[in-house]
């Protein structure tokens, strides 16, 4: 049933992707400015749903995300660097971060992981919150987005961000579904289900957890250099807690472990907030809400659950075909 | 030539002596079955023999090296496999999933990340092999949830097998099967091939008495007696405390 289910799950991808680039296409000046936040916090999503095919759940992602902005902004404000040369820069600090800090995070799972994500997190968010250079809790402004002026593409046109974003978003996306059919992402699979199987079959688990982490972490900090570029603003918020909540609340609402949940999670999450947040003060009452009926009425998600539906109707459907007489077992 | 050998194992849980001075060296190529009442402390052999626990003093030698200090995935690489009493499969991929997954694991292309698994032909045809082998080629597609319990024993059996061990340890391989089960996982491991060295932990005595070269009675942690089906079917001792009780010997008999 594997193939259907891969099948299903790319389709609701293709799907998205076509909503998203029909939505850029028609997008007013501030519609743009929220499908770039989206296909941000999509491609964010996507960094956190990467590590949770091994069976890790960070709650600590903002700060691999940090990193990215902090590198960037550091790079390009504070020593007036090319902003093209600072976002590769930032993503491999993403890499290098995600690696010593998974040297000792992935050790743990469950709660503990959890926690030594958050705390490694609330580091640099308490860092970003006392560095003069920065701006402290203030922040700083004057973030350059990349120059694609010799390719002809403006990056200060909303529009134009948007599309790149979701350009970019994409190819991570099918990164991701290439590296999930692979050897090496069926492993962080199956390390997902019974790492001590794993382990006794002969991989070294740990390895291939600290890989995923590391890959995860320089997705982040691509997502970092994206918002800071986004906003042109830097500030210790883009490090909090809430932040790691956000790409949380995002991947569990689309479905963990299913690459296609988190953006879709994440299209949710910015437009509920735009609907609610204009409406309301406390629109995050509402989110909890929507959050805690999402959990009661789809635990595995929005494409978790789609994907049971469909494997039960067809494993119906073949148990009925190969017993045509009546009800199988 | 002596594939396996522990010498004076000890190991303990608490005040529990689980492993008690175990010293015993297993041929090549031989099959061995380890028998003895619940508790007798026979997996906890087993897990120190894969690599699962560290044992408190002793050694295990392997093709006469010293492993003792090597975790279970070390021990897996060189060549000592183990399957597990419980099922302890991957329950969302399908059998052929789990088989390929076992074979690249082997293979050690695992960490190839830019190409779908689908298109490593290597692990491919050897899964199908290693399917062929144990009787799992009908159902090779079926996710190991929806597969019935004897062929999710089978699979265990199997995934081991995958890893081209050359010691194989089987941990009560037929607990919980239906006699026909039973007997056509009897012929699975009465058709290894002689290459392998296999040691079996099993309650069936049918079985043991058949598919052993040796016979290896542990109890209270420490080996009560070894030797051919025959000598241990002769054994006044294990007469007394495991064969001679043929309701208690299966379900291990009460402890004083």
């Amino acid at each position: 049933m594997m193939a259907s289910r891969t099948f299903i799950r790319r389709s609701v991808g293709v799907a998205l992707v076509i909503v998203a680039l029909v939505a850029q296409a028609f997008a007013g000046f501030f519609a743009q400015e929220l499908i770039a936040e989206a296909a941000i916090l999509a491609i964010f999503a996507l960094s956190l749903d990467l590590l949770a095919t091994c069976g890790l759940i960070s709650f600590g992602h903002a700060g691999l995300l940090g990193v990215g902005c902090y590198v960037f902004a550091g790079l390009t404000v504070l020593m007036g660097g090319s902003a093209n040369v600072a976002f590769p820069i930032a993503i491999v600090a993403g890499a290098v971060v995600a690696f010593m800090v998974g040297l000792f995070a992935v050790r743990t799972t469950g709660a503990f992981f959890i926690m030594v994500t958050l705390a490694a997190a609330e580091m640099l968010f308490s860092w970003g919150y006392r560095s003069p250079m920065f701006g402290g809790a203030n922040g700083m402004g004057g973030v350059p987005r990349l120059n694609l002026t010799a390719i002809g593409i403006d990056l200060n046109d909303p529009a134009t961000f948007a599309l790149t974003v979701i350009v970019l978003c994409i190819v991570i996306w099918l990164l991701l579904e290439l590296v999930v059919s692979s050897p090496f992402g069926r492993t962080l699979a199956a390390i997902r289900q019974n790492p001590s199987r794993v382990a006794a079959l002969g991989g070294r688990v740990f390895f291939y957890r600290l890989a995923a982490f590391t890959a995860s972490g320089a997705i982040a900090a691509l997502a970092g250099a994206l918002k800071v570029q986004h906003i042109n603003f830097i500030s210790p918020d883009l490090v909090s807690w809430f932040v790691s909540g956000d790409v949380l609340i995002a991947v569990v609402i689309g479905g963990v472990g299913t690459l296609v949940g988190g953006p879709l999670g994440a299209a949710l999450l910015i437009l509920l907030k735009e609907l609610l947040s204009s409406t309301f003060g406390h629109w995050y009452l509402f989110l909890g809400i929507v959050f805690a009926c999402v959990a009661l009425l789809m635990p595995k998600g929005i494409v978790g659950n789609l994907l049971d539906f469909y494997e039960r109707r067809i494993t119906r459907v073949a148990a009925s075909r190969r017993e045509p007489t009546g009800d199988a077992a | 030539m002596i594939a396996l050998e522990t010498r004076s194992l000890y190991k303990s849980f608490g005040s529990l002596a689980a492993t008690r001075d175990v010293s015993l060296a297993f041929e090549a190529g031989a099959r061995y079955a380890i028998i003895g009442p619940n508790g007798a402390g026979k997996t906890t052999y087993f897990n120190l023999l894969a690599g699962n626990l560290r044992p408190d003093s002793g050694t295990v030698l392997f093709a006469g090296r010293d492993v003792t200090g090597l975790d279970v995935t070390s021990r897996a690489k060189i060549g000592i496999a183990r399957s597990f009493q419980r099922n302890n499969l991957f329950s969302d991929f399908t059998v052929r999933d789990n088989l390929m997954l076992a074979c690249a694991l082997r293979a050690g292309t695992t960490r190839v990340f830019w190409r779908p698994m689908r298109q490593t032909t290597s692990a491919h045809a050897e899964a199908d092999e290693v399917a062929a082998q144990v009787g799992l080629t009908d159902v090779l597609g079926t996710t190991v949830r929806q597969l019935s319990y004897g062929s999710q024993r089978q699979l265990e059996v199997a995934l081991a097998l995958a890893c081209k061990p050359q010691v194989l340890l089987l941990d009560e391989p037929t607990s919980g099967m239906s006699p026909e089960e039973t007997a056509r996982m009897h012929d699975l491991i009465n058709a290894i091939p002689r290459s392998l060295t296999v040691i079996v932990i099993e309650h069936d005595m049918d079985i043991v008495l058949d598919i052993a070269d040796r016979i290896i009675v542990l109890d209270y942690g420490r080996v009560l007696e070894q030797g051919t089906p025959t000598e241990i079917r002769a054994s006044k001792v294990v007469r007394q405390r495991y064969l001679g009780e043929p309701a208690a010997g299966v379900s291990g008999g009460p402890r004083p």
